[in-house]
């Protein structure tokens, strides 16, 4: 997590003391690793004592078989297929679903009417989760890749937009009048204040939908897909083959952390005045 | 006097677009050629019907038991566990990779491991709950104990007050507000869980399983295709979802008066 | 409720000239507040923020206006600027009532207000590009002026910087520079240097004071109405200093500050100085007593 930058400094650096900040910020991360690893080796040590005591390699495989699952999977490309078909149908669901919450969004923040009109009706559909959806969506739409990418597109819809609202609502009014100030008309202001201004917190709300629709992929995969990491879980399980279950398992949380480092880049890169 | 009628005319146009989707609705399905499509009418009909017959309560009832147990499990583990990783750096240090590594996983996603283990009855839905709702504990409560202002605590230092001490006298009051806040979205979390959990659960267990109101809905869906009583269940998970927020945040006010949400 | 005697009487007010005042200026005032009152919140009880105030400014003049916190100061720089309405009175600027926002009164912030998204190139640039003072210019005239205002000021090596890579007293000049891009006829600024430490704020006084061209005759300078709560600024800055009251802020007085231009550090040594200050603290000091020990909010009703 970066720190903000120290106020007493004037905007200029010397050259070495940059590079000292560079140095202890690489060593600091560098020992953050090692921290990890060191977690992780003893979480698995811990996991490869009980499966051995258990004995039941159905209930509990030991660490060495999921990572020999793993191989498996990886090296028959059906681990990095259905990875790619999970991730294809967030992309989808969250370009659909930005592309319907943003623009609704700015105009909600801007516009005290619009939002009286549209507000409640969002209010009693947000507290129907996406997954209660899945009964009727799979009736609508059957099995098949519209059925996740409806219900991922439905998760992620709400955060995006009361993020976006939340984030026009929070424009630093010095702002817009110090535009108005200037002689700047209300259209233009819209267009290079307000947006701008609400832009780091649209990449928090973007955030939180990537959060929520990677949550209901697995949830509408393992009921409603023929494809895609929540079915392959469900179909390993069903034939007893733990360990390739737990892979999978492993395979949603990465990939779901790497979505997330995603989105943070992606904000970092849009927003570099943004604090992390 | 302005302020009486600019309240009434807000919740008038409140009303306007759900009541104008609804006609909208109503018209269509009366028009339309498929006979199973639900409609407005038939839906309310479904719903007094469900509710006369004490199924809906009882659903209702069997998901909510599940929801709370697993609830207070969460928290009980939670809420000491990010207390203590809060107060002490090193040992959040080295447990916080396990909490990050899980997160991103959903509690839906361990839902198959939870039937491996625990068959398809109440406790692996308990278990996905308390799975589901540990995370936003844990990590608001880290992020409210890690918050507290460090120069309060070193005020309290200086007044010669001993560490544990400190904890349980500025850390736990500063940071409950936070806590407060994991819980609020535990909840949310929680009964979200337990509705993906019964309805996978009613998926794969063929309709058996134990009940719950993810396990009627995916009934209607697979051998009543009830599109109503669907629609019922939906709206049921909504209320419900609203009204455990209402109860916890309650709760939270009555429990701290000094905090102004 | 006014009577329909006093409201014609003080319509009567309003159309002749401005009163004369301790330094009455030679010109035709260049702004003017005439009997400006201004209230917020309806109800029984509104918080009277601003009680009739009065002032003329001159073309050119340095007006400090000094008071306690949470006197209405800023409600009057917000008339001034356009940003809003008085409730009773006028306010204009060159006999042309005041009535929006506008680049002809420039106006610095407390907390500067800077574009977080711009460099400093663009945020001084961004009145030029965007609004009406960029009108007829191209764009080879407008980057020119841009890299004038950074010369004046002083930021010439952090003109590809973001404000958030920047100290305060370098925001500071880049909302002054941003102000002056838009070549304001009037400079409304509201306590810039608060935000400062003490050190930095006597240096930009003095930069201040440069920019504004302090050696400069006065009809060839920028007329500046600026706040502040610091007395010893006031007097070292100002022409005169208009001394406001707590809530409701009327116009206690009006100080003639004689001192000769340009000021320095041997200024602020100088025995009229110290007197000036003093003179203004004795006006000044019971209503900040009161401040302090009255639980009144900045905003909503007043709870005296």
């Amino acid at each position: 997590m970066a720190k903000g930058a120290p106020a007493a400094f004037a905007g200029f650096r010397r050259p070495d003391a940059q590079v000292r900040a560079l140095a202890s910020r690489r060593a600091r991360a560098a020992s953050q690793v090692l921290v990890y690893m060191r977690t992780m080796a003893v979480f698995l040590i811990v996991w490869a004592l009980i499966a051995r005591i258990t004995g039941n390699a159905i209930l509990l495989p030991s660490p060495l078989a999921v990572f020999t699952a793993i191989v498996g999977l990886a090296q028959d490309l059906e681990l990095f297929l259905h990875a790619g078909i999970s991730f294809a149908r967030m992309v989808a669901s969250l370009v659909v679903g930005s592309l319907l919450a943003i623009p609704l969004g700015l105009a909600m923040g801007r516009s005290e009417l619009l939002d009286r009109v549209v507000d409640p009706t969002i209010e009693i559909l947000r507290p129907i989760s996406g997954i209660a959806w899945i009964p009727l969506a799979l009736f609508i739409f059957g099995i098949g890749n519209a059925l996740p990418i409806f219900i991922m597109t439905y998760a992620g819809f709400f955060p995006i937009l009361l993020g976006t609202i939340a984030g026009v609502r929070s424009v630093d009014r010095r702002l817009i009048d110090a535009a108005r100030t200037m002689g700047i008309p209300e259209r233009t202001i819209v267009t290079r204040v307000v947006m701008p201004a609400a832009l780091p917190s649209l990449m928090v709300a973007l955030r939180l939908g990537v959060a929520a629709s990677w949550t209901a992929v697995v949830a509408a995969e393992l009921i409603g897909a023929p494809s895609g990491l929540g079915y392959a879980v469900e179909w390993y399980r069903e034939l007893l083959m733990t360990p390739q279950v737990m892979a999978f398992i492993a395979m949603i949380g990465l990939l779901g952390y790497v979505c997330d480092l995603g989105v943070r880049a992606l904000a970092r890169a849009l927003t570099p005045w943004a604090a992390a | 006097m302005i302020g009486a009628a600019d309240r009434a005319n807000r919740t008038a146009i409140g009303f306007a677009l759900p009541l104008a989707l609804l006609a909208l609705w109503q018209a269509l399905g009366t028009t339309s050629q498929s006979a199973r499509m639900p409609i407005p009418t038939h839906v309310a009909a479904a719903a007094f019907e469900l509710v006369r017959s004490g199924d809906l309560p009882l659903a209702i009832a069997q998901s909510l038991s599940r929801v709370f147990v697993g609830f207070a499990v969460a928290a009980l583990i939670g809420i000491p566990l990010g207390l203590a990783m809060g107060a002490f750096r090193s040992f959040e240090r080295n447990i916080d990779p396990l909490i990050e590594s899980f997160r991103p996983i959903a509690a839906i996603a361990i839902l198959p491991l939870a039937i491996l283990w625990l068959g398809t009855g109440t406790s692996a839905a308990v278990t996905i709950v308390a799975y589901a709702a540990f995370f936003p504990i844990v990590i608001n409560t880290v992020a409210g104990a890690k918050g507290v202002n460090p120069t309060l605590l070193r005020a309290a230092t200086t007044m010669g007050i001993s560490r544990l001490r400190v904890i349980r006298t500025v850390i736990v009051p500063a940071a409950l507000p936070a806590i407060g806040v994991g819980l609020r979205i535990g909840m949310g979390v929680a009964w979200t869980a337990i509705v993906a959990a019964e309805l996978a659960v009613g998926a794969k267990a063929g309709g058996g399983g134990s009940g719950g109101i993810g396990q009627m809905m995916f009934v209607f869906y697979a051998y009543s295709v009830e599109l109503n009583r669907i629609i019922v269940c939906m709206i049921a998970v909504g209320l419900v979802a609203l009204a455990l927020d209402r109860l916890i945040r309650f709760v939270l006010r009555v429990s701290m008066p000094w905090t102004s949400k | 409720m006014k009577s329909a005697i006093e409201t014609e009487a003080m319509q009567q007010r309003a159309n002749d000239k401005p009163a004369q005042h301790a330094h009455a200026p030679t010109e035709p005032a260049k702004l003017c507040l005439a009997h400006v009152g201004k209230r917020f919140g309806t109800g029984a009880t509104p918080t009277i923020a601003v009680d009739d105030f009065t002032l003329d400014i001159a073309q050119g003049e340095f007006l400090v206006i000094v008071g306690p916190s949470g006197c209405g100061k800023t409600t009057v720089l917000n008339i001034l600027a356009g940003l809003d309405r008085p409730s009773e009175g006028s306010v204009a600027l060159d006999g042309c009532e005041i009535t929006r926002p506008g680049p002809a009164r420039g106006v610095m912030f407390q907390d500067y207000a800077l574009f977080p998204w711009q460099t400093v190139r663009g945020n001084i640039g961004f009145g030029l590009r965007h609004g009406t003072p960029g009108d007829g210019l191209s764009d080879e005239a407008r980057a020119q002026r841009v890299r004038d205002c950074i010369d004046l000021v002083g930021l010439n090596g952090a003109e590809d910087k973001y404000p958030h890579q920047l100290s305060g007293g370098m925001r500071q000049r880049v909302a002054l520079a941003r102000l002056l891009a838009n070549e304001p006829e009037v400079l409304l600024m509201d306590e810039p240097l608060a935000a400062l430490d003490a050190q930095t704020r006597l240096i930009l006084q003095d930069e201040l004071l440069r920019i504004w061209g302090q050696d400069r005759p006065q009809a060839s300078r920028r007329t500046v109405v600026f706040i502040t709560h610091a007395i010893d600024e006031a007097v070292f800055l100002a022409d005169r200093v208009a001394v406001m009251t707590t809530r409701p802020g009327r116009l206690k007085a009006l100080i003639d500050v004689a001192l000769p231009r340009p000021r320095n550090d041997a200024t602020r040594a100088s025995a009229q100085f110290q007197a000036l200050c003093q003179d203004i603290w004795g006006l000044i000091r019971d209503e900040a007593y009161r401040a302090t020990v009255t639980s009144t909010s900045e905003e909503g009703g007043s709870k005296r």
